[in-house]
């Protein structure tokens, strides 16, 4: 690519998804059906270029299912202290198996995600169960975030972040 | 999606639709693009349909309108267990039980989440509810086993259809839900129908019981589910300005250039964690609310709230048959006020000490006892009756019937609750101890009992 187009998420909204904070995954199959599931861990390039989010099999078949055969993918990351919501989209996704090499970054989204609950008066305990897994029966689906949009509740949620994708005029 | 999943009802995972943890909604659009939004609101309507909030016009509820499918995931908040609802678009209603009901709930979470001024309801989306996903994950143990509901219920109406006056049935409910249910902190407030107000006449917990405290309709927990006539329960607190039903301390200016402090404090936890209220409704008539409180988080679920509208209506019934005329008690109506105006074996000691200076502001019928407020609104009144009426021709003796039929009293209407009206001011009397007294003598019949001599005076006449 000659031109990188601008990035799409600002660095406050990269920040705020590299912290860790609740990710909700959607898609959906050829019948538009959707399907969501909670993501166990989620995790952002520097650039905001591209995001990773953990699901775990045994909790996300239709979704994992959807994921592979239609590449369409929605996920909305919302800090629980600020409300901050933002959705990202994108029409392609790559999975792989999650390995050992992911722990670091699983246990960091988990600590934060502890951090952002228990403020708000959540168990820890709460938190740890929520967010279980085995590695083993974790994926790791990644994608480059095409669209973006502002969440975070109020009437201007929806609103599409001002840079524009790859494509666009 | 498997055999546990078919066996799963949506009652069995109502826990998941309080409102405490927030759903999410996936959609798709009809060009195929996915989107999940956070929901504010999953309401039970029954074993087929839920509700969802409609606040604002979104992405998701574009979607819906032109594809409506929709796949919700929702948490159980004390189990951890994630359970996906599979939806399809109904309807929207935007008037009635069901979004008065979601209404009156959103209030509450918006408040506890504070986001009060950013949530509003503009419709209930109906969707009927076309599968439930069991999803597999680490949960945490189901909450302990509660005690006998229906047993306990059992007992309450076995002490209500025992009570032959209001204090009494008031009294019952607090002492059952108390010992059958564990609920330390409750009250009951009755509807001023003319006043638009709530006022407390029993409670239980507190440090200050708070009789005579008011509450705006609409207000709080407990001013909503007078307006909406539905239950609202809120089950986590933690996060935000608590849903207040403390009033601001006011001053009140009584007649002009008279200013005087006439609000008592409202009894409520200063950080209630879950608080429920059920409205007492009784022949399609608003007759106050029956309210609990905890300072622990998730303490009422669907199964409490199932209880206290349960409560609530016995409550309700037993308040209105004793409100009525007792059937056959002729006795009542003949002998006032004639016989009571005549002398009768005095029971209590004569008045001494210096004169007792009561002062009556007829703007809102307030009395001062000495310096101190006492009682305002109807309550008010009666006890000026009384005392003008004492002070007049020496009379104790005094029946219900006839404040009912004394105009001057202004009660709105037969239906106004005296007999409530009249615990108030017995329960204010106690607790003030002013130097007078109202002493029950029978079925409708009390007695006026005064200390010191009175000394009278009306302003604003």
């Amino acid at each position: 690519m000659p031109d990188m187009p601008p990035a799409l998420l600002t660095p406050e909204w990269i920040g705020m998804i590299d912290k860790g904070v609740s990710a909700i995954v959607a898609s959906r199959d050829a019948a538009l059906r959707p399907s969501v599931m909670r993501a166990v861990g989620a995790t952002i390039a520097p650039d905001g270029r591209e995001i990773t989010v953990f699901l775990a099999r045994s909790q996300s078949r239709q979704l994992l299912q959807d994921l592979a055969a239609s590449g369409q993918i929605a996920v909305v990351f919302s800090s629980p202290t600020s409300h901050r919501t933002v959705q990202v989209k994108a029409g392609g996704v790559t999975g792989r198996p999650a390995t050992a090499d992911d722990l670091p970054l699983l246990q960091r989204y988990l600590a934060s995600m502890e951090w952002e609950l228990c403020t708000i008066g959540y168990k820890a305990e709460l938190v740890h169960s929520m967010l279980a897994f085995r590695l083993d029966d974790l994926v790791a689906i990644s994608f480059q975030p095409e669209t973006a949009f502002d969440q975070t509740p109020g009437p201007r949620a929806g609103a599409a972040l001002a840079s524009a994708p790859a494509g666009t005029p | 999606m498997n055999s546990r999943a078919a066996a799963l009802t949506l009652c069995a995972i109502r826990g998941c639709m309080d409102g405490a943890i927030p759903a999410m909604m996936a959609t798709c659009a009809i060009d195929g693009t996915p989107n999940v939004a956070y929901l504010s609101q999953v309401y039970y309507v029954d074993e087929r349909h839920v509700a969802l909030s409609f606040q604002f016009f979104n992405k998701t509820r574009a979607n819906i309108l032109a594809h409506p499918f929709g796949t919700v995931l929702v948490m159980h908040p004390v189990t951890i267990g994630f359970y996906r609802l599979h939806l399809r678009y109904l309807r929207t209603e935007t008037s009635g039980p069901l979004f008065e009901g979601m209404k009156a709930q959103l209030a509450g979470i918006a408040s506890h989440s504070g986001m009060a001024d950013v949530f509003r309801l503009l419709g209930s989306d109906v969707y009927e509810v076309t599968q439930i996903d069991d999803v597999p994950g680490q949960r945490l143990p189901e909450p302990p086993a509660r005690p006998d509901m229906l047993a306990g219920l059992r007992l309450l109406a076995e002490r209500l259809t025992r009570c032959t006056a209001t204090d009494e049935a008031l009294q019952a409910s607090m002492a059952t839900l108390a010992e059958q249910f564990g609920v330390r902190h409750a009250m009951v407030l009755m509807h001023d129908a003319a006043a638009q107000r709530l006022y407390t006449v029993a409670s239980c917990g507190y440090a200050q019981s708070g009789i005579g405290a008011e509450i705006e309709m609409g207000h709080g927990v407990i001013g909503v589910a007078a307006q909406e006539r539905t239950p609202v329960r809120i089950s986590h607190m933690t996060h935000a300005a608590s849903y207040s039903h403390a009033v601001r301390a006011s001053l009140q200016e009584i007649e002009p250039g008279v200013t005087l402090h006439t609000d008592i404090p409202f009894p409520g936890l200063a950080q209630p964690r879950s608080q429920m209220a059920a409205p007492l409704v009784a022949a399609g008539r608003l007759l106050g609310v029956l309210f609990v409180e905890s300072p622990d988080e998730l303490r009422f679920g669907f199964t409490d709230e199932d209880l206290l509208v349960a409560m609530a209506g016995q409550l309700a019934a037993t308040l209105e048959l004793l409100q009525q005329q007792p059937v056959g008690d002729s006795a009542e109506a003949t002998a006032t006020p004639a016989s009571a105006s005549a002398p009768v074996p005095a029971p209590q000691r004569q008045p001494a000490g210096p004169p007792l200076l009561v002062r009556y502001f007829n703007a809102n019928n307030s009395i001062f006892i000495d310096q101190n407020y006492l009682i305002k609104g109807v309550a008010g009144a009666i006890l000026w009756k009384l005392l003008r009426e004492h002070m007049h021709d020496g009379r104790s003796e005094f029946s219900n019937r006839e404040l009912r039929l004394d105009p001057a009293i202004g009660l709105p209407d037969v239906a106004d609750n005296l007999e409530a009206r009249l615990v108030l001011l017995q329960r204010r009397l106690q607790e003030t101890r002013p130097g007078v007294a109202l002493e029950k003598t029978g079925r409708g019949r009390f007695r006026l009992c005064v200390e010191r001599p009175l000394k009278l005076a009306e302003i604003g006449a």
